[in-house]
């Protein structure tokens, strides 16, 4: 019950554009899969990274912390983050915790795919 | 003529060299004339007016001499504003014979429109020279700024009982400040706060090789006097000779408050007790000045209830537009008696902008570090002591639903977390307020495993939830005992992002924002978060 239940698959789209599907749990012990992930979307030329959380089953506040560590990451090497998939409960503390305002929340891949870039 | 006059122009090319330049025309090819600034014939040049005859001119110059060598008859020397800044030189006439009056006059009209134009382009060459010389520094700081960022701490350390805060802010031409955790064995931490003398890259590389050291031997030597003897050897034969630093080092144990130290010239730490402020003495010469140094080594206990304060030059020598210092006195006075963490950070560069007024051009990079130790005298907020304490529960007229422990395993509030959902289904609350119910019991659940009981799994935490017609209460109580609710920082993302706070401490955060009220109980043993989500909080705003 304590071992880290997150798995991840990382799509790159285009050389620009990558998408990591998370399945599983955002928590303290996610943060080598998802750092490890994160390396594997970011190329060279890689601008954005897409997160999609439409497998989130759960998440908790160092799992938050985590994503902050994500993003600082990818804005110190000028990527976007954006994301889609979270449920209702999810994107209320992306709000909560202003997380919405650094990560680029839409419904859709096709729509954070789309803004992805601009 | 005129076309001679203008191929003359067209020739005449700036050198290298001060002092004023000149080519020659009409065909003769000759190498430009330099002339010395020294040369008595700059002199003769500044003070007469219109074209002058080379083979008239009969004293001792080089240059002179030079000319007439090259074949040049006619110079019309090129001044504005009273400086030669260039020579019209002309060989003979193509027919042979002697310049008239009518192409010396022309000659002088020429050189009266070509000085100034020749001046105006001198002036924008040395311009864009300067521009390109302002670039070439803003690229260097940029370079500094980004080496120097590289190596300070992405986070701070979490050390439970202890509430860590730091500040960095470089001044334009970024100084040589830098700080650092270090995780040592058995729980302990290394810190380190430095500055490196002189700005810049080179600063910054020093910086980068002083952090290396530090971080590659901290693990493996006990002893920061060791340890900084071993930096000011390794620093001292490739350091530059007009550089050293100055930094503090010591090994804090956050179970003890023990905390060893020794310092090689840095600023004192102040030591916020009561309202008292004491100083962490211990002597050294700074790092690199000298091989062989030894270096002091001291030992004091942070006590419940204390603060220590690292801090570099940026802030005590900030200077008003009075030029009066704000002073390491003053540091002392305003921590005494003042709470410590990013309270304490706060309140001091309020202070600082009160000093310097508006307008204050930053002097040198700006670090404070603090660590407070709760508990005993301390400023932290604790439950009032009126508030009853578990023992007491439950309150009348409410229905237990649930009553369960779970052992302190990192994980374990998932458990706590389905259990309590258990325990609510009967109540049919709305899906989004269940949702919010269960992350606050799941983060409630975690600090109390984390910080309550300190992840020892044999020591549970007690869950009860209970309900009444008006609202659900879950209530968490670890075995803590009188651990005092920090006044942790508001997380804000954009501080989090510029890392000036911990990526992690969202956790009391989202607990106040999941639930209606929040109360903590607290007594001698037991350590209580009480949660209320009233029952008609479908629409719940956060």
């Amino acid at each position: 019950m304590t071992e880290a239940t997150t798995a991840t698959s990382v799509r790159r789209l285009n050389d620009q554009i990558s998408v990591i599907d998370i399945k599983g749990e955002i928590t303290a012990a996610s943060e080598s899969t998802l750092m490890d992930a994160f390396n594997e979307a970011s190329g060279d030329a890689t601008k954005a990274v897409i997160l999609n959380f439409g497998g989130l089953d759960y998440m908790n506040s160092s799992g938050i912390g985590l994503l902050v560590t994500l993003l600082v990451r990818a804005q110190r090497q000028h990527q976007e983050l954006l994301a889609y998939g979270l449920n209702e409960h999810y994107r209320q503390i992306f709000e909560l915790t202003r997380l919405d305002e650094a990560i680029g929340i839409h419904d859709t891949e096709d729509s954070a795919t789309a803004a992805a870039g601009r | 003529m005129a076309s001679v006059a203008q191929r003359a122009l067209n020739r005449f090319r700036r050198r290298k060299a001060g002092g004023a330049e000149a080519a020659t025309g009409s065909g003769i090819q000759v190498a430009p004339v330099e002339i010395a600034p020294n040369d008595p014939l700059v002199a003769y040049f500044q003070t007469t007016s219109g074209a002058v005859d080379v083979d008239n001119l009969d004293f001792d110059s080089p240059a002179a001499e030079q000319l007439k060598r090259s074949g040049v008859k006619l110079v019309v020397p090129l001044v504005s504003q009273g400086e030669l800044i260039g020579l019209l030189n002309l060989g003979p006439r193509r027919s042979e014979r002697e310049y008239s009056g009518d192409d010396r006059k022309l000659l002088d009209t020429l050189a009266a429109h070509a000085a100034p134009a020749l001046r105006v382009a001198q002036l924008v060459k040395q311009q864009e020279a300067e521009v390109r010389t302002r670039e070439r520094l803003e690229q260097e700081l940029r370079v500094a700024q980004l080496i120097q960022q590289q190596f300070l701490p992405k986070e701070l350390p979490d050390l439970p009982g202890w509430q860590v805060a730091a500040f960095y802010q470089p001044a334009r031409q970024v100084g040589g400040d830098f700080y650092d955790f270090i995780d040592l064995p058995d729980g302990k931490v290394g810190i380190v706060v430095g500055d490196v003398t002189d700005k810049g890259v080179p600063a910054a590389l020093v910086m980068a090789t002083t952090h290396s050291i530090l971080r590659g031997e901290a693990p493996r030597l006990n002893s920061p006097g060791q340890l900084l003897e071993r930096a000011n050897n390794r620093l001292f034969p490739d350091i530059p000779s007009h550089m050293f630093v100055t930094c503090l080092y010591g090994v804090l144990d956050p179970q003890t408050g023990r905390f060893v130290y020794a310092n090689a010239g840095h600023n004192l730490p102040y030591v916020r007790s009561g309202n008292e402020t004491l100083e962490y003495r211990a002597t050294g010469m700074p790092l690199g000045l000298m091989a062989g140094m030894k270096y002091e080594e001291k030992e004091a206990i942070i006590e419940p209830g204390q603060a220590i304060l690292f801090h570099s030059d940026g802030l005590a020598e900030a200077h008003n537009p009075q030029r009066e210092m704000f002073g390491f006195g003053r540091l002392k006075e305003e921590m005494a008696g003042r709470p410590g963490g990013n309270a304490l950070i706060d309140h001091l560069l309020d202070r600082l902008r009160h000093h310097t007024g508006h307008g204050w051009e930053q002097e040198d990079d700006i670090t404070l570090v603090t660590l407070e130790r709760a508990g005993g005298e301390g400023l932290f907020t604790s439950a009032p002591a009126s508030i009853p304490g578990p023992r007491n529960l439950p309150v009348d007229g409410e229905n237990e639903l649930a009553s369960f422990s779970v052992g302190s395993s990192p994980g374990n509030e998932r458990e706590a977390m389905r259990r309590v959902e258990e325990a609510v289904a009967d109540l049919t609350m709305p899906p989004a307020q269940l949702e919010r119910l269960k992350t606050a019991v799941s983060e409630a659940t975690m600090n109390a495993i984390e910080h309550g009981n300190k992840n020892q799994a044999e020591v549970p935490v007690d869950i009860r939830v209970t309900s009444n017609g008006d609202a659900v209460t879950v209530y968490i109580t670890d075995q803590g005992g009188d651990q005092p609710t920090f006044e942790t920082p508001t997380p804000d993302i954009e501080a989090k992002l510029a890392g000036t706070q911990t990526p992690r401490g969202w956790g009391l955060f989202l607990i106040k924002n999941m639930v209606d009220e929040m109360d903590v109980i607290t007594d001698e043993h037991h350590h209580t978060l009480k949660l209320v989500l009233r029952r008609e909080g479908e629409d719940h705003d956060a």
